[in-house]
């Protein structure tokens, strides 16, 4: 029994990567410890990305056709293998909520200060939730135009931003100790770039699988590219100043100021993370839904999306009591976190189906 | 607020379960519930502000302990 029908093609795969990654990436900058050289903090962890990349892929590609939660079974028996499957729906829940919590934290603080932010969660992962039920094929499709749209944006808003940027802003380029730089690049891998272990949950709907390495790469290196652009957008503007703001990309965009009439285009920034975000979080969603369901064997997903989106809305206001929580965790102990998820167990699976010569036909 | 909630849940209910009746899967309305009922305790114990177990808190405690002891 199929749980999903669905075929996707190796473009809209990569257009859905870079959606995915994106996603809340955009308003809290990747590297952002690392001050002015968070952009070169962005390509090291870039060329760590890529690594996790080949690796999934791989993965993927020599289990085609098959989903993470089934191939942990092959590769690790009926039941480590469940466990660990466990695992990864916890991840992919925990992260699904975590951008559900950074969309009510931004709505809460820059634009809508008198509402709850239960509203903000409750209404987005309501979309979301109507966007899983409708199947991946919906999903990918939307990534098509939202991706187009936002990857405009940004060139844009950048372009807008020129006259106001300044160079000796970053200077002195590389003036951090060796190890934060590390930390940072590595704080950059696994946000946004090695969260791409959910598409394990994807690419096996792929119509061609064969293509699933180059597209991820391409993914990778677009994405790469627009958050250095947007890194080199704040810090140019903002300078030693956007550390300290919470959301550096959109204070940078709200001073555009073009003769003054161009000016307020800060919403923009807001309409890319609503339409990123919504990419992110569905294919998260997305991804525990079927997992569960394939984890216990049903006929079909459908029956699990509300409620799982139940236990997000709810997981997502539990977890944290205030944005400055939110970010701590995002930067100091995300990166550690994430460790066996994004690196540890993929590598162990792929040097498993390496050595014992599966998947055996 | 309750209200809301026991609102927003039995809306839930009555968008799936008719259709996983009248299709006989027995199995998938049985981990419906048990995961609608899950998510409404957790939800109803929220909106009662009873503190509940942060799980967040632990990884927290666990990642700095182990980086203490890697050094």
């Amino acid at each position: 029994m199929k749980l999903e029908g669905g075929k996707i093609s190796s473009s809209h795969l990569t257009f859905l990567m870079i959606g995915f990654m994106i996603g809340s990436s955009l308003i809290f900058i990747p590297g952002q410890t690392a001050g002015h050289d968070a952009w070169l903090a962005i390509l090291a962890g870039l060329a760590e990305g890529l690594v996790f990349a080949v690796i999934y892929t791989t993965l993927a590609m020599r289990f085609a056709g098959k989903t993470l939660v089934q191939f942990n079974d092959i590769v690790y028996g009926p039941y480590l293998g469940k466990a660990i499957s466990i695992a990864y729906l916890w991840y992919f829940f925990h992260l699904a909520s975590l951008v559900l919590r950074s969309f009510g934290d931004f709505f809460t603080a820059i634009i809508f200060p008198e509402t709850p932010m239960i509203v903000f969660i409750v209404l987005t992962a309501l979309i979301c939730a109507t966007a899983v039920r409708n199947g991946l094929e919906v999903i990918t499709r939307c990534g098509l135009i939202l991706v187009v749209t936002m990857s405009l944006a940004v060139l844009t808003t950048t372009i807008l931003l020129f006259k106001d940027m300044k160079l000796t802003n970053f200077l002195p380029v590389f003036d951090i100790p060796l190890k934060d730089f590390i930390k940072a690049s590595h704080s950059a891998a696994t946000f946004p770039f090695g969260e791409t272990v959910a598409f394990l949950m994807v690419i096996c709907f792929l119509e061609n699988v064969k293509f699933a390495k180059s597209s991820a790469i391409k993914a990778l290196i677009i994405t790469g590219l627009l958050l250095v652009m947007a890194s080199v957008r704040s810090i140019g503007v903002l300078g030693v100043t956007a550390p300290i703001h919470t959301y550096p990309s959109f204070q940078a965009v709200r001073l555009i100021n073009i003769g003054n009439i161009l000016t307020r285009l800060e919403i923009i920034v807001v309409g890319n993370l609503l339409a990123m975000g919504f990419l992110k979080i569905s294919v998260l969603y997305y991804g525990t839904v079927l997992g569960t369901a394939q984890l216990l064997k049903l006929r079909s997903y459908l029956p699990l999306v509300l409620p799982i989106g139940a236990m997000l809305v709810s997981f997502s206001i539990l977890q944290f009591d205030s944005v400055i929580e939110n970010i701590f965790f995002t930067f100091e102990i995300y990166p550690y976190y994430v460790i066996p998820f994004q690196i540890g167990l993929p590598l162990l699976s792929l040097i498993i189906a390496i050595v014992r010569g599966l998947p055996k036909d | 607020m309750i209200a809301l909630l026991i609102i927003a849940f039995i809306g839930i209910a009555l968008f799936e379960i008719p259709d996983l009746i009248q299709r006989k899967r027995w199995r998938e309305l049985l981990v419906f519930l048990v995961f609608l009922l899950f998510a409404f305790i957790v939800s109803l114990l929220q909106v009662l502000e009873i503190k509940l177990p942060n799980p967040v808190k632990g990884i927290e405690f666990l990642v700095k302990y182990l980086l203490s002891v890697v050094g």
